[in-house]
């Protein structure tokens, strides 16, 4: 039992040194949308056959709003060094706060994530709003 | 893995150098093969499953035990009984591996190993919390009612496991042809972790690629298609207690509000499934694709 504890021991401290040097290594760091193909591409892949018809990027490249000619309107958004994506629903909510949205899933562990979508941020909060309706 | 001697044991320290040189080949050659976060993850998956194992192991001999009385021959500990063991304890891994991603009960605890967007070796160790529980050992039954011993069972099994880690990297492109026609190799790994619709639910073999080529399931990787690793539908999220059980959270959900006769659907059928067809199953995502590709050039 002893050996086994210390066993866990070593193997937790030897866990936490990988992801200290993969850290120090700078590995995985920094993704961001370059642009709106960029943004059709990663929504193709997380839905198949969803084809854009409106987006709005964030100004910084760590999200996006996408709607396809079904009406639905997918969120696309930073995880780690790729993306995830969401279909938003009924239980989404979004709050705007000048030009920018803070939008969430309904999904607590997907959280929420503000973008910063300039002009566009109040055409989309409205769009949103609609969703939940 | 039942109490006894465990190859991967004595492996674990050989795993931790290689995912060291591949972090320090990818800072050279891929820096986004790695995300400190997910490689947390993964690892902290592989100790708790070994934490799992170790509280589940003594179950899992006792099953092993009593079933083994009931053996149709008795298997020598002979050369041949290693060899044949170990080749056999490998098809019952590919059947295994099919119905893990074929009936939602068993993917919702091998969904963990998939949960990664990335692929490389510290993927191999993000190993699931429930297998035990899921009853995912009784794939190897058989092998101990025609009589092979226990422990060669398990030690094989262990074998298999190591065999495993080596080909979750994509720094290895291609291998010998001879090679990747038998066994399984990190080409046909990374087809089997794609969630491109044309890779989905390919690849299940352990060690020997065979089973695949026999049993119609193989899928070769294609230069036309970039791979993305995963899931179908992303995590999201790094919540450890997430990763773990979340299928497992989404199942109890589903069958709680699905209508009585479509109740155990949820636990038999394949993920994705839905009793109203609101959702995807990967047979289905991939007519869609296909129904998406353009048409070849008439001649």
């Amino acid at each position: 039992m002893l050996l086994q504890l210390a066993q866990l021991g070593v193997s937790l401290a030897a866990i936490l040194l990988l992801a200290w040097i993969a850290r120090k290594l700078r590995l995985g760091e920094d993704v961001r949308i370059a642009g709106e193909e960029h943004a059709r591409r990663l929504a193709e892949e997380a839905i198949c056959g969803f084809a854009a018809k409106d987006l709005a990027l964030d100004r910084a490249g760590i999200g996006a709003l996408l709607r396809d000619t079904q009406g639905r309107v997918l969120l696309l958004r930073r995880h780690g060094a790729h993306f995830a994506a969401r279909l938003l629903d009924s239980h989404a909510f979004a709050r705007l706060d000048r030009n920018l949205l803070t939008i969430g899933t309904g999904e607590q562990t997907f959280g929420t994530i503000t973008l910063d979508l300039g002009d566009q941020a109040q055409v989309w909060a409205s769009s949103l709003r609609r969703l939940g309706n | 893995m039942a109490p006894g001697f465990n190859p991967v044991d004595f492996a674990v320290p050989g795993f931790i150098l290689l995912v060291l040189i591949e972090m320090v080949w990818a800072r050279r050659k891929s820096p986004d093969a790695y995300e400190p976060r997910d490689t947390l993850t993964s690892l902290a998956m592989g100790l708790g499953s070994s934490v799992a194992g170790l509280l589940t192991a003594g179950l899992v001999g006792a099953v092993f035990l009593w079933l083994y009385q009931f053996r149709l021959f008795d298997i020598p500990w002979t050369w041949w009984a290693w060899a044949l063991c170990f080749v056999l304890d490998d098809l019952a891994y590919y059947v295994f591996h099919r119905t893990a991603h074929r009936v939602r009960w068993f993917w919702a605890s091998h969904v963990n190993h998939h949960s990664s967007q990335h692929y490389n070796l510290s993927t191999a160790l993000r190993q699931t919390w429930t297998g035990t529980i899921a009853f995912g050992f009784i794939f190897r039954l058989p092998l101990l009612l025609i009589g092979f011993p226990p422990a060669m069972i398990f030690f094989c099994a262990g074998l298999n496991l190591i065999y495993q880690f080596w080909f979750h990297t994509e720094a290895i492109k291609q291998c010998p042809r001879w090679f990747e026609a038998v066994m399984n190799t990190p080409s046909h790994h990374r087809v089997h972790h794609a969630t491109n619709p044309i890779y989905l639910d390919r690849n299940y073999a352990g060690v020997f690629i065979v089973w695949d080529r026999m049993f119609g399931t193989f899928q070769a990787e294609q230069d036309d298609q970039q791979i993305r690793y995963g899931i179908v539908r992303q995590l999201g999220s790094f919540n450890l207690l997430w990763v773990a059980f979340h299928e497992w959270i989404a199942i109890a959900r589903d069958v709680w509000s699905a209508p009585w006769g479509s109740k155990l659907g949820y636990l038999w059928r394949p993920p994705g499934w839905s009793h109203d067809g609101s959702r995807d199953t990967s047979d289905a995502l991939r007519t869609r694709w296909q129904a998406l590709q353009p048409a070849p050039p008439a001649e």
